[in-house]
């Protein structure tokens, strides 16, 4: 056929492990990436598929049962007035930052690897702002009312109040979701003409094509086509930086002991980022197995994402520091208080709780036989997942509880709704995960196949290159 | 009535130099196309491409979108419903910055989407290719070469150019208008 089978070019003595494994050629691929949409589901997807079913069936419950009694059925009390609400949805919205991290910034840092981890990045990011954006929604108590959070000329004559942070969350969510969404889906054009064209019924070859859009790798559609990814993942990247940024101000322009902290955009940024690599690492190990993908997501992937881990939990770390130092330096006692009862306080399990995860745990990624043991990589991901979860919690819940005046210090426990919320909603994200593997090719398909070329084509000129040296330098001799 | 000539390469490479090949043969920029399963580098120059007005587009987009942000805010809370909380200012530009900065890239990224659906002609299911079983190849692994040419009597002699630059399969399809 068009390309001959071929040894994947690996021979670069300083990059022993390879980006894509065996020998492989245009189409081989092509067929191995895209047969876990084209087989017969087995048994444990539609395990999978029952299981992430009734989960959703649990969060829709929990859901009813909000909108049917109100924020009442939370555990939400004053002055703990945001609390499940909004760590879940902070806890969502930084998952999804990954996913443009990897796709947006690493194409223009020209990161070769990313290729084979993008998509399934992107996705999850789609999944998780999704999540996220149903908890500020639901927090509302009335939803079906939300778009008065949007300027409209209504009869009241009633603008939204523009110097809140809740119509500068309700922008940046819509905004991010809109970009990722469109930044996805371009990508997705050639991967989806490939599975039509490979496609063996005429309902796949219909649904695809009509996905598809009539793409047909035209040479002037692609040349447009560059320019329009590159210029949308320029456009992703500072808007990644802003929507967790913006999430931060939430916090940071309220006087709350504990949230008044000029750290807090970047500090929130890298914990975002931080969170998001570790779910990626938690899906990826075994995902990739199971769909037959380990020869494109190798163990050198997996290597780069530890050690992506390591240097933003550092990046964490920082601010947990300065937080702190910052709570002491102020000499401000009602900083100070609040932050020695994060510390020593009701919840200051959780506290430890979360250094141990994200401060002390991805320190193993230093050792190369940690970032090597996937046991240890995927318990070590996990961790980082719930204990950023932690983190957002001891954010909100003990600097509500303990603020100014001892007289409105008060408890907090969440009630089983808080809790159906929290786990339905991961259930809903495993749902509509569990479904994209199911129907789109999970690794980019084109850009794999371009990173084949250019990987065989670098190895063919260092083969040349090699080849006139050598003589010379034996003349020299 | 149109025909599309078009023949089957082996990698970029090949199909570059047949479009250049066939430049030579006097055919002009605008009759040849590359179909392939990824960008090849280089194919712009072979066919003589301006660079893509969708910087443009997204530049003049991303603008009209942050004027527009920033006036809907400045409009509504300073102008038409001065809404006076503890005397702090109505045309409060730092708080206005994180909606200006999302209407910007929301504007920018939406025309880009857009524009390039525009600069496809998308979306367009039916191809005349589409008829060709063989160029099903073109997403997966083939390099196409397409010459299209309104002249019957053209087609004998391109596929015969297409078949001395050794294409591994070459076919006519005709395009009713």
């Amino acid at each position: 056929m068009a390309e001959q089978a071929s040894e994947t070019p690996t021979k670069d003595p300083l990059e022993p492990v390879p980006l894509i494994e065996g020998a492989q050629s245009a189409e081989s691929l092509t067929a191995s990436l895209l047969r876990p949409i084209e087989r017969k589901p087995g048994l444990i997807f539609w395990a999978l598929l029952l299981l992430t079913l009734g989960g959703t069936g649990l969060f829709l419950l929990a859901v009813t049962v909000t909108l049917v009694r109100g924020i009442g059925a939370w555990g939400n009390n004053i002055p703990v007035a945001w609390a499940f609400g909004i760590i879940d949805f902070v806890w969502w919205i930084g998952f999804g930052h990954a996913g443009t991290l990897i796709s947006a910034i690493l194409v223009l840092f020209q990161q070769k690897w990313r290729a084979s981890v993008n998509r399934f990045a992107e996705a999850m990011t789609l999944f998780a702002v999704i999540q996220a954006a149903l908890f500020p929604a639901l927090h509302m108590g009335r939803p079906w009312v939300a778009y008065w959070l949007v300027p409209y000329p209504n009869t009241m004559r009633i603008w939204p109040n523009f110097r809140s942070s809740l119509p500068w969350d309700m922008v940046a969510i819509t905004t991010y979701f809109t970009v990722s969404l469109l930044f996805w889906y371009l990508g997705l054009l050639p991967d989806l003409a490939a599975a039509r064209d490979r496609a063996t019924t005429p309902r796949r070859q219909f649904w695809y094509g009509v996905f598809s859009l009539g793409w047909t790798g035209s040479a002037r559609h692609w040349h447009h086509w560059r320019a329009g990814y590159l210029l949308l993942a320029g456009l992703a990247t500072p808007l990644v930086l802003s929507v967790h940024t913006i999430v931060s101000f939430d916090f940071a322009i309220a006087q709350v002991p504990g949230w008044h902290s000029t750290i807090f955009p970047p500090y929130f940024v890298a914990g975002a980022i931080f969170s998001g690599l570790a779910l990626v690492l938690t899906l990826l190990l075994p995902v990739r197995g199971s769909l037959g993908l380990n020869h494109v997501i190798t163990d050198r992937h997996v290597d780069i994402l530890c050690k992506l881990l390591l240097v933003t939990g550092m990046m964490v770390s920082y601010g947990y520091l300065q937080e702190h130092f910052f709570a002491w330096y102020s000499g401000d006692e009602y900083e100070m208080a609040s932050y020695a009862d994060k510390r020593t306080g009701t919840w200051a399990w959780l506290f430890w709780f979360q250094m141990f995860s994200n401060v002390l745990l991805p320190h193993v990624f230093w050792f190369e036989k940690a970032r090597k043991n996937l046991v240890v990589v995927w318990f070590a991901a996990l961790a980082v997942d719930v204990g950023m979860w932690v983190e957002r919690f001891t954010i909100i819940v003990p600097s509500l509880a303990h603020d100014f005046l001892p007289r409105s210090w008060e408890g907090y426990s969440p009630t089983w709704v808080d809790l159906s919320l929290l786990g339905g909603s991961m259930c809903f994200f495993g749902l509509l995960f569990l479904l994209f593997l199911k129907f789109i090719p999970s690794v980019s398909i084109t850009e794999v196949k371009e990173l084949h070329h250019e990987l065989k084509e670098e190895l063919a000129a260092k083969e040349e290159r090699e080849r006139t040296e050598s003589p010379l330098r034996e003349k020299e001799a | 009535m149109r025909y599309w000539v078009v023949g089957e390469f082996g990698s970029g490479a090949e199909a570059k130099k047949a479009l250049g090949r066939l430049r030579e043969l006097g055919h002009a920029r605008e009759k040849l196309d590359a179909f392939t399963p990824y960008p090849v580098e280089g194919m712009d120059e072979v066919l003589g491409l301006k660079p893509s007005p969708i910087r443009g587009f997204a530049f003049v987009a991303g603008l009209s979108g942050a004027a527009l942000g920033y006036a809907v805010q400045w409009w509504t809370n300073a102008v038409d419903w001065p809404l006076n909380v503890g005397n702090r200012p109505l045309n409060a530009g730092p708080a206005f910055i994180p909606i200006t900065f999302e209407t910007m890239v929301l504007f920018a990224a939406l025309t880009i989407f857009f524009g390039l659906m525009w600069l496809f002609r998308f979306p367009r299911p039916h191809h005349p290719l589409f008829e060709l079983e063989t160029f099903r190849t073109a997403s997966t692994g083939g390099f196409w070469v397409s010459v299209t040419t309104e002249r019957r009597e053209e087609t004998e002699a391109l596929l015969s150019a297409l078949r001395e630059l050794k294409a591994r399969n070459t076919s006519v399809v005709e395009e009713a208008q």
